[in-house]
């Protein structure tokens, strides 16, 4: 099986094994099974909080709300978590760290943009420094509109989540996410991902941004340059 | 607020200026002007900005730097500085290290050239960024990447 960035096909190192032992095939169905319920069960999250929304993260990971009833909680590194949130304003000059981080995370991965900014940019959307959606450089599975959403749209947005999981698992076909857009604003609408409109240079000078990033060549002080 | 005595005095007798706020300096004198003020206890760097001017009629293509500085707890003074695009104006880095960052900043947004600046690099936009976008002249719809 294929693994791809979309999350359209998925591998697990599970599968090899019951494939290679005869008659453990059979236990695949019910491996599957408990993988989905596992893994949707089980959404540890890369919190990518940027701005406000970052706020009502807390808020909705902390007591009053409690994501962990749904057994996810809030991971400080990409290589444990399993659902990367980006809530709020991406930066050009972000949007690098961003994905790179969204790449340093294990498959079967998955990705929520919370908030308007994260969607589209929403009023931020036309100024220079502003990437007009992060779907114009990284998959989105849910998306959770609002400015800021409430700890309880967040989990309106995980629940989406989890029944994607699951019916991508049996085999059910589920439609993409419709991206709430802001109608009326003026900057170019970039083509998303997987969109066939996107221009393939687009992709080679994201790769290009995300290869040649300089750890921490910015943060040097003045004197340190020699 | 009035100005207080010592910096009137200074301002009269050192530079033939009038205290206004805010001052206008040559480029020529500013550093001088910088380093009597500090030498009167104006010690706190308060800000350094910029804003770009497009030509007119009577003024070429410019921008303004304005410093402000404080002598705590209260009495402050602002001194502008005009530079024509293409030319430069001192660093004010060698009186006060904090200016160091503030001036990048101004270089990186509005594109000012702070001669003898230590180290004149952008801050807070990719280092591969074209042009200065805080600038009238820039296009709001140039064509960027979202991502550098």
């Amino acid at each position: 099986m294929a693994v791809d960035e979309s999350g359209q096909a998925f591998h697990h190192p599970i599968y090899s094994f019951l494939e290679k032992m005869p008659g453990l095939s059979l236990g695949l169905t019910t491996a599957d099974q408990l993988l989905t319920w596992g893994s949707s069960n089980s959404l540890f999250i890369f919190p990518m909080a940027t701005s406000c929304c970052g706020i009502e993260f807390m808020a909705a990971s902390s007591g009053r709300f409690d994501l962990d009833q749904i057994g996810s909680i809030p991971r400080g590194t990409p290589r444990q978590s399993d659902v990367m949130v980006i809530a709020g304003t991406i930066t050009v000059k972000m949007a690098p760290r961003v994905k790179k981080l969204w790449d340093q995370m294990p498959e079967p991965k998955w990705a929520i943009a919370m908030g308007s900014c994260a969607i589209s940019g929403d009023f931020y959307r036309d100024i220079y420094s502003v990437v007009p959606g992060v779907d114009t450089f990284m998959p989105i599975d849910v998306y959770v509109p609002g400015c800021p959403p409430n700890p309880d749209q967040l989990f309106a947005g995980l629940r989406r989540l989890q029944e994607k999981i699951r019916a991508k698992r049996n085999g059910e076909w589920t439609d993409p996410e419709l991206r709430p857009d802001t109608p009326g604003l003026r900057s170019p609408n970039l083509p998303r991902i997987g969109d066939p409109r996107r221009e393939a240079s687009l992709d080679e000078a994201q790769l290009d941004a995300v290869m040649n990033l300089d750890p921490g060549g910015g943060m040097l002080r003045s004197g340190d340059k020699s | 607020m009035s100005t207080p005595d010592d910096l009137a005095s200074l301002l009269r007798e050192g530079f033939d200026l009038e205290p206004a706020d805010p001052l206008t300096v040559d480029r020529s004198r500013v550093v001088e002007l910088a380093r009597s003020l500090k030498g009167i206890g104006f010690e706190y760097f308060s800000y350094c900005a910029a804003a770009h001017y497009p030509a007119t009629d009577a003024d070429p293509d410019r921008t303004v730097v304005e410093y402000r500085l404080r002598r705590l707890p209260r009495d402050e003074v602002a001194f502008r500085v005009w530079v024509p695009t293409g030319e430069s104006t001192p660093s004010l880095c060698g009186v006060f290290a904090g200016a160091d960052w503030q001036e990048r900043e101004q270089y990186d947004l509005v594109g000012t050239v702070f001669a003898d600046h230590p180290d004149l690099r952008r801050i807070m936009l990719p280092e591969d960024w074209e042009g200065h976008p805080l600038r009238r002249d820039y296009a709001i719809d140039t064509r960027h990447h979202p991502w550098r």
